[in-house]
């Protein structure tokens, strides 16, 4: 009796320990790298001071543009104040100005990094979304879908990203849910070609070959069999890529495409403090974008370490 | 197959992708509405009514057609340099293809010169830092080139403006740089400018490029402050391709410095820096050559930004203008052109990987 209490207990132990006794290696791996760890903990801290300034906002002050506006620190001068440490924490990165308004910087910053780091990361999603599901469907169907999906691709990399992703804001109308649409319609591409390229090598192994033997439908085949194993590649890609999303959201706020100068937004705020770079004033162009750039180099970092641990022929 | 049949092949593989992007611009223009389309060709000065006027704007557009037939009116109006006309305030007005044949040289010096400085530094450059993996100049590198990579282009190049820009900072010894426009407008007689410089536009003759028209009419004092205008612009592109030319370097170097043709090079008693040059770098230079068309099109993406960081007259300045001021010609000139610039450059990216590797032909 005991005995076989003893075998089914075995049994599920090996049931469960794959996967767990995997995730432990990959992570310890993961962390084992410096870099990586580095990047992972930069970028845990960005998004839950986003998060906090989400849920709490009181807390940091003030999160929008309008209500900052209101806000007039002082007269004494007709230039942004320098960062100063006597007045508190809000003015740490000094102030920066619009016409007569001045404003500091440092919770505008904060409330700008959720803004940013939210529309990236639904761009990234969705775009990696669509391309998913597009290319490994494509990839098993087949054939003429497969043709089609392949020359529309080919279209959208024959484009600097930064052009296509014009034409299309110039198209849908210049608002800023519009350049959300606009990088979305840019992204997919590369993920339908990721997504497809890996499907059509998982699509020859023989647990493939296995599961249609098994009498597994094709969608049924996609979704558990497939499906899963496309996801790795495109998880290491997808985290890439909120950095690049990151800068080139901030470059098209910068260059003005949406027409409402109000948004709390980073590449809106460096623009913003471009105005006084010709009398000297540098903190608000340079401030901003250190911020910008920690998080970027950070996602990168951890970007690279994910690839290093979970693209198996990477592993040595 | 012969290289002579591999080109023939690839030039023909063209055709498909130029009707493509083509077939892109045209859904462009045809998602507004075609009394849009028809506006850019009317001209109230005229004495032919306005009525009229439409009526031959629309047979000459093919619009009274079909979508898919006035597709290919499309390409006929391409083919024939009808490109529409462009109204951009403090830019530029006129005809597309003019305006691109004015501003496309600038934006080409910039790329032009960015791009032979990147490789200049990131050939060597790679080289070292590849033959010396895991060492402390390789942990370096690999810094620079993620800063690189994750550096916003238009920050970077404010950076330079106010760390090297002339008059920024005030008493900075280093800033001596210009940090707008592609030259000196004070160089310039505006009361009576030299005949080869179009003042109202800010363009020169013959080459549209101010550094060597400069040069060709002797006016070397010009030439010099456009030369000068070109560094911190050409800085801030180099960096950020220098970046990505130097990881795929290093991981090609790394790659080919464990196979075992090396080990056998190294058997035979080579010398380690013809081993180096020989064996490694020229067979880690390929997966480089791939992604040099990537690079070239994340350069010309940053161009755009760049461009106008340093209010640089130039193709990606025209673009961004087409869209500020709603020219529907403007944005469609623009997006072909630089998808004609990428598609020449990954053919010529082509044919050279398949004249350095020859296995590729098959």
């Amino acid at each position: 009796m005991a005995e076989i209490q003893v075998t089914k207990q075995f049994q599920r132990e090996v049931k469960r320990r794959p996967k767990v006794e995997d995730f432990k290696n990959t992570a310890k791996l993961f962390f084992k790298n410096k870099f990586a760890f580095a990047g992972f903990v930069i970028t845990v801290i960005y998004f839950l001071l986003a998060l906090l300034d989400e849920v709490y906002p009181s807390y940091l002050g003030v999160s929008s543009y309008s209500s900052l506006l209101s806000f007039q620190v002082s007269y004494s001068s007709v230039l942004p104040l320098p960062p100063t440490f006597d007045k508190g924490w809000w003015y740490y990165m000094g102030t920066t100005q619009l016409g007569s308004y001045k404003f500091a910087l440092f919770p505008s910053v904060l409330g700008a990094l959720k803004f940013d780091m939210g529309y990236s990361l639904i761009i990234v999603l969705a775009g990696a979304a669509i391309g998913v599901i597009l290319g490994t469907f494509s990839a098993t169907y087949g054939k003429y879908l497969d043709e089609v999906l392949m020359r529309v691709t080919d279209v959208f990399f024959s484009l600097p990203y930064l052009i296509i992703a014009l034409a299309f804001i110039f198209i849908l109308g210049r608002y800023l849910i519009y350049v959300v649409y606009a990088l979305i319609i840019v992204w997919w591409p590369i993920y339908a070609r990721l997504a497809r390229g890996q499907s059509l090598y998982v699509k020859s192994t023989k647990f493939v070959e296995a599961a249609y033997a098994a009498g597994s439908s094709r969608i049924r085949t996609v979704f558990s069999h497939i499906l899963p194993n496309v996801l790795s590649p495109v998880f290491i890609q997808l985290s890439l890529d909120i950095g690049s999303i990151v800068q080139i959201f901030a470059a098209l706020d910068y260059l003005g495409v949406s027409v409402s100068p109000y948004i709390d937004e980073l590449g809106n705020i460096i623009s913003l403090g471009q105005t006084y770079l010709s009398v000297g004033v540098w903190w608000p162009i340079v401030l901003p974008g250190i911020f910008l750039l920690i998080f970027t180099v950070s996602v990168n970092m951890m970007g690279d370490g994910l690839r290093d641990v979970l693209d198996p022929r990477l592993r040595r | 197959m012969e290289f002579k049949y591999f080109v023939i092949r690839r030039l023909l593989l063209i055709i498909p992708t130029f009707l493509g992007l083509v077939l892109l611009v045209f859904l462009i223009m045809r998602s507004f509405p075609t009394a849009q389309l028809v506006a850019a060709y009317i001209n109230r000065k005229l004495a032919i009514p306005v009525s009229v006027q439409i009526q031959m704007a629309k047979a000459q557009l093919g619009l009274d057609y079909p979508v898919p037939v006035q597709y290919f009116y499309y390409i006929g109006a391409l083919f024939r340099g009808d490109w529409g006309t462009m109204n951009l305030q403090n830019y530029y007005t006129g005809p597309v293809l003019q305006g691109i044949a004015y501003f496309f040289p600038n934006t080409i010096q910039l790329a032009i010169f960015a791009t032979i400085l990147s490789v200049l530094i990131a050939l060597p450059l790679g080289t070292y830092i590849g033959s010396r993996p895991n060492s402390v100049s390789d942990q370096a590198g690999r810094i620079f080139s993620l800063t690189g990579y994750a550096m916003p282009a238009f920050w970077l190049g404010l950076l330079l403006q106010i760390g090297l820009g002339r008059g920024v900072i005030s008493g900075n010894p280093v800033g001596v740089f210009p940090i707008s426009f592609p030259y000196s407008v004070n160089l310039i007689n505006f009361l009576n400018p030299p005949a080869w410089i179009n003042t109202s536009l800010g363009i020169s003759y013959p080459t549209h490029i101010m550094l060597f028209d400069a040069l060709i009419h002797g006016d070397f004092p010009l030439a010099f402050s456009a030369l000068m205008h070109l560094v911190l612009p050409v800085l801030t592109l180099t960096y950020g391709i220098l970046a990505g030319l130097l990881r795929f370097i290093r991981a090609g170097m790394v790659d080919s410095s464990n196979q075992e043709y090396v080990k056998t090079a190294r058997s035979k008693g080579v010398p380690e820096k013809v081993i180096i040059k020989r064996h490694i770098r020229k067979n880690g230079l390929i997966p480089t050559l791939t992604v040099v068309g990537l690079l070239f099109a994340s350069l010309l993406g940053g161009v755009v930004l760049i461009e106008d960081v340093f209010n640089y007259k130039g193709l990606g300045l025209l673009a961004l203008n087409s869209v500020l001021d709603s020219s529907i010609y403007g944005v469609a000139g623009t997006t072909l052109v630089f998808g004609l610039i990428l598609m020449v450059t990954n053919l010529v990216v082509d044919i050279l990987y398949a004249l350095y590797d020859p296995r590729i032909r098959y």
